[in-house]
Formats: structure tokens, C-alpha cells, sequence
């Protein structure tokens, strides 16, 4: 099997970052997602949202990555919404406990429309 | 399916993953923070960090970490990590000695009776506690981090001492052909007609050689032949070899046993290159079996004797000589070119022809035969010859 190249993409939406990632979190390629995030939380954002509609395999490397996302956000009291996450997504995150420190949407526009009612 | 049984599954397929990584191409960085990842992963660790143990320093390096400072990590003393058990995971709660802020688990790594390194973890995410299960986990990732850092370790010594080899190597190689020059040198001085004749024949050669296609290691070795190939005229008296007038017969065969005395010399040191002995010995062979000192004909005589004995008569004829005034170069290549057959060869004249060309037309970085022709030539009279020997030679030559 030929491995699916990693990427990413993003978007700010308001004073929310949306974050693409595509393909396997699995191998050192997903550093990326960390980094793209890093750039957001560097020029201040606090609030990001990760669309994984694209992404829907995760092995133990992907969950370090995302867990440094989530430790990122932490540290400058930020917020993560997870949405468009796979079932298999969905068990793992919730079976390693990490549910309890995101919040999750089905959709990206359900992430955001929760993301500007806090706003005041 | 229950959350034991989903979180054994995942515990699993991080072993899996581990495996993947130790096992890939990647480089040992990489492999070592993909591992790192996949522990973080596993444990959901806040902090961790993994240090190899130097052996000739004493000291721990950080190969990779996260949450913890360089500060926490030089707190861990390794004489203090060795006496705990090998491989096994150690509660910092259990251990307080090993105090490093915010560190839970400490597993000194070991391969055998070696001291590899240390794996040292933080809290976790979800705030529990290492469990039993988890702390069996993380023996046998240890086991394999340490077994992955020994061979990494094995592997750097050996490229550190192939590297000390290299170097040596090198500095012989200076120092040998430093020698090689002062021999030269002496045969040079000692013929004052022959000023750096040696040396110009070891550059003929290489460049001839080169064009060839011959490898580096072969053209270092026709670079030596071509200095050594007089090196026997050393033992020939001044007199006889400064002589102007005609030499008798008895003369004649005195000079000519500098060859083989070259040779002689030639054999008791003991080259790294082959063939040198036998470059030296045949330089004054022709193909049609009239040269000495052995006679040899056509098949007989290497490629490169050959070349040495092209580059000799080049030089020869386009220096000054005791019994007449050096040659232009479009004379001596008019000369050489009528000996073609029954002295040189074709092929070899043709190659020196083709270097000479190029040197002329600039497209050698370093062109190693013009520097030392006469300065006042015509070089476009010079090309112009070139190219239509060239074109004969090139007529003659079967196809490769
Ligand atoms: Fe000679
Ligand atoms: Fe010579």
C-alpha cells in the first residue's frame, strides 16, 4: 500500500482558525498540522477547529500530534472544536479520553456558529 | 466492544507502530522522534523526553523531549539511573532521588550489560495514574528503544573510526607522494637537461588516462609510474648522462639499463596500485618490438606502458636536450604521429591528441599538458593539426 501523503490546509473564519488536515495522521509528515496550528496561536488565536472530514485513519503518532495541539491551546487558555470526525475517529479519541478536553461538532458550521455565540 | 478490550487493541497496534518506525529508512532522528510520538501517543504524556548515555563523556544527551526544560533533564545523574533495574519502568513517587519536575516514570534502558540511556515520561493528559498494564507497555517499548539507540551507537563508533581510517589514509597519501616528489625531484636535478621531465610525464599520464575513462585509483597509480619512471637514472653517473657528444655502444647500453633499474627500485616498495612496476620497467618498449629492455611486442605491452611511453617522447622531444634544441609542438606531434604503428599507438596518440585539443579550446578546468608546453606556440596552427589527426585517427578506431 502506498502511503497517502500527508497535507493540510486552514482558513480563518472571524477570530476562529479552521484547519484541513488531509490523509493519515501516522508518520512524522503530520507535524505539519502542529505547525499550522502553531503559526495561528502565534499570531494570537485562541480558537481553533479541526474539519477532519478528510482525515478519517489516526494511529498513535497522529494522537501525540493532535494531543500537542490540544497542550498548545491549553497553555494560552485557548479552545478546540473537533468536527466531520470518522466513527473510528469518534471511539478513539473518546476510548484514550481526550473527548472530555475538546468539544466536538458534527459539522464545521455547527463548531463556528458555537465559536461566535461565545463571543461577546 | 468494551474499553479495556478498544484501549489492549490500541495499546497493540502502538506496538505495531513502534515496530514500523524502528524498522523504516528513515533517518535515526527521525525514526527516534516518530518514536518518541508514538510513546507520547500511547501514554498520552504531557512531558517526555529520550536521552542516550555517552560513554566517553559520562554524560546523558537529549535526543529528543517535550515539556520538559534542559534544566529538569541535567538533573538526572546517570550513576544514579544505573544501579535501577534494566529496562524496567521506575514511579518517580517510588524513587525520589530521581526528582526531575513533573517527570512520573523513568525506564534506564539497557541492551545486555550496557548502559544505553534513559526514557522518562510526564503525567498524563487525562490525569490518572500509570497502571500496571501501562508500566508492562512501556517495558518492552523500552526494550526496543534501547536495542534501536545501541545499534545507532554501534553504527556511529564504527563510521567514527572509518572515518579516523580515512584520515590517515589521506595523510599517508600526502606524505607518500610528498616522497614521490623528492625522488623526482632528484632524478631531475641529477639530469640538468631533464629539468621536471618526471614530473611532467606523471601529469601526461594522468591526463591521458583520464580522458580514457580510466578510474581515480588507477590514474593516482600512472601519476606515480610517470614519476618514477627515470627513478633507475639515479644510479646512472652524472657524466654519462650529461654527455653531449654521441655515446658509444657500451654507453648506450649503460643508459638503457635505467629502466630496468627504475623497475628495481620500483618493486621493493610496495605500491597500492597495480601495474606501476610494470610502467616503469616497459617505458622504453615500441610495439613493433624494437624497444628494451624485454622486446616485448603489441599484446605484450599494457595500455598503460603505452601511455607513459607517449608521454615520455612527448616531453622529450618538446624539452631541451644535451644533443639538440626542443622541438615545436606541431613538430613533435608530426613526429609522433609518424611512429604511430610501429612505436606508439594509435589509440593512445589519438586520446592525447583529444586532451591537447581541449585544453586548447578551454573546455578542461584544469588543463594539466599546455601550462607546460612552449609559450610562444601558434595554437591555432597547433588545433588545426589536432583536429585533423583527430579525424584520421578517429577513422582508424573501431567503434565502441
Ligand atoms: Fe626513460
Ligand atoms: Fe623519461
Amino acid at each position: 500500500m502506498k502511503p497517502v501523503q500527508f497535507s493540510v490546509a486552514s482558513k480563518l473564519v472571524g477570530d476562529a482558525a479552521v484547519i484541513y488536515p488531509k490523509g493519515y495522521l501516522n508518520n512524522l509528515s503530520g507535524e505539519s498540522l502542529v505547525n499550522e496550528c502553531g503559526i495561528y496561536i502565534g499570531r494570537g488565536i485562541t480558537k481553533i477547529v479541526v474539519n477532519f472530514s478528510e482525515t478519517d485513519l489516526i494511529n498513535s503518532i497522529g494522537i501525540s500530534l493532535i494531543l500537542q495541539i490540544m497542550e498548545d491551546l491549553r497553555n494560552i487558555k485557548g479552545t478546540i472544536c473537533c468536527t466531520n470526525m470518522s466513527k473510528f475517529l469518534h471511539d478513539t479519541f473518546e476510548m484514550l479520553g481526550l473527548i472530555q478536553h475538546m468539544i466536538v461538532f458534527p459539522s464545521e458550521s455547527d463548531a463556528i456558529k458555537y465559536l461566535k455565540a461565545g463571543t461577546p | 466492544m468494551s474499553t479495556e478490550l478498544k484501549k489492549a487493541l490500541y495499546n497493540i497496534s502502538a506496538l505495531a507502530d513502534l515496530g514500523q518506525e524502528i524498522t523504516s529508512e528513515n533517518a535515526f532522528h527521525e525514526k527516534i522522534q516518530a518514536v518518541f510520538y508514538v510513546i507520547t501517543g500511547t501514554f498520552l504524556a504531557n512531558k517526555g523526553a529520550i536521552l542516550s548515555y555517552d560513554r566517553s563523556s559520562k554524560k546523558l544527551d537529549t535526543l529528543t523531549k517535550k515539556g520538559f526544560t534542559s534544566t529538569d533533564l541535567e538533573q538526572l545523574a546517570p550513576e544514579e539511573l544505573m544501579p535501577l533495574s534494566k529496562n524496567e519502568p521506575c514511579l518517580i513517587k517510588d524513587a525520589p532521588f530521581l526528582a526531575v519536575v513533573g517527570a512520573e516514570v523513568l525506564v534506564p534502558l539497557w541492551v545486555r550489560d550496557q548502559f544505553i540511556g534513559a526514557l522518562l515520561l510526564g503525567g498524563k493528559l487525562t490525569a490518572g495514574p500509570y497502571t500496571p498494564e501501562d508500566l508492562e507497555l512501556l517495558k518492552i517499548i523500552a526494550t526496543q528503544i534501547a536495542i534501536t539507540l545501541n545499534h545507532h551507537s554501534l553504527f556511529m563508533d564504527l563510521s567514527d573510526k572509518l572515518e579516523e581510517n580515512q584520515r590517515l589514509y589521506e595523510e599517508m597519501r600526502r606524505i607518500y607522494h610528498g616522497t614521490l616528489q623528492a625522488f623526482a625531484a632528484a632524478i631531475d636535478a641529477k639530469d640538468a637537461y631533464t629539468q621536471n621531465h618526471s614530473h611532467r610525464v606523471a601529469k601526461y599520464s594522468a591526463a591521458i588516462a583520464r580522458e580514457l575513462g580510466w578510474n581515480d585509483h588507477d590514474i593516482e597509480g600512472i601519476y606515480v609510474a610517470g614519476y618514477l619512471h627515470d627513478v633507475g637514472k639515479l644510479a646512472i653517473s652524472n657524466d654519462l648522462l650529461n654527455k653531449v657528444a654521441p655515446f658509444t655502444p657500451e654507453e648506450r647500453a649503460e643508459i638503457r639499463k635505467h629502466s630496468t633499474l627504475s623497475h628495481n627500485i620500483a618493486v621493493k616498495i610496495n605500491f597500492p596500485w597495480k601495474n606501476v612496476e610494470d610502467m616503469v620497467w616497459h617505458h622504453h618498449e615500441r610495439l613493433d618490438g624494437q624497444g628494451y629492455p624485454d622486446a616485448l611486442v603489441r599484446e605484450g605491452i599494457s595500455d598503460g606502458v603505452r601511455i607513459i611511453t607517449l608521454a615520455d617522447s612527448f616531453d622529450a622531444m618538446t624539452s631541451q636536450r644535451p644533443y639538440r634544441k626542443k622541438m615545436d609542438v606541431q613538430t613533435a606531434l608530426a613526429e609522433l604521429r609518424k611512429c604511430l604503428d610501429s612505436q606508439f599507438d594509435n589509440k593512445i596518440m589519438l586520446v592525447l591528441c583529444r586532451v591537447l585539443d581541449k585544453e586548447i579550446k578551454g573546455e578542461l578546468p584544469e588543463p594539466e599538458i599546455l601550462p607546460n608546453l612552449d609559450k610562444n606556440s601558434d595554437l591555432s596552427i597547433i588545433s588545426s593539426l589536432l583536429e585533423g589527426i583527430i579525424v584520421e585517427l578517429s577513422a582508424t578506431q573501431s567503434p565502441a
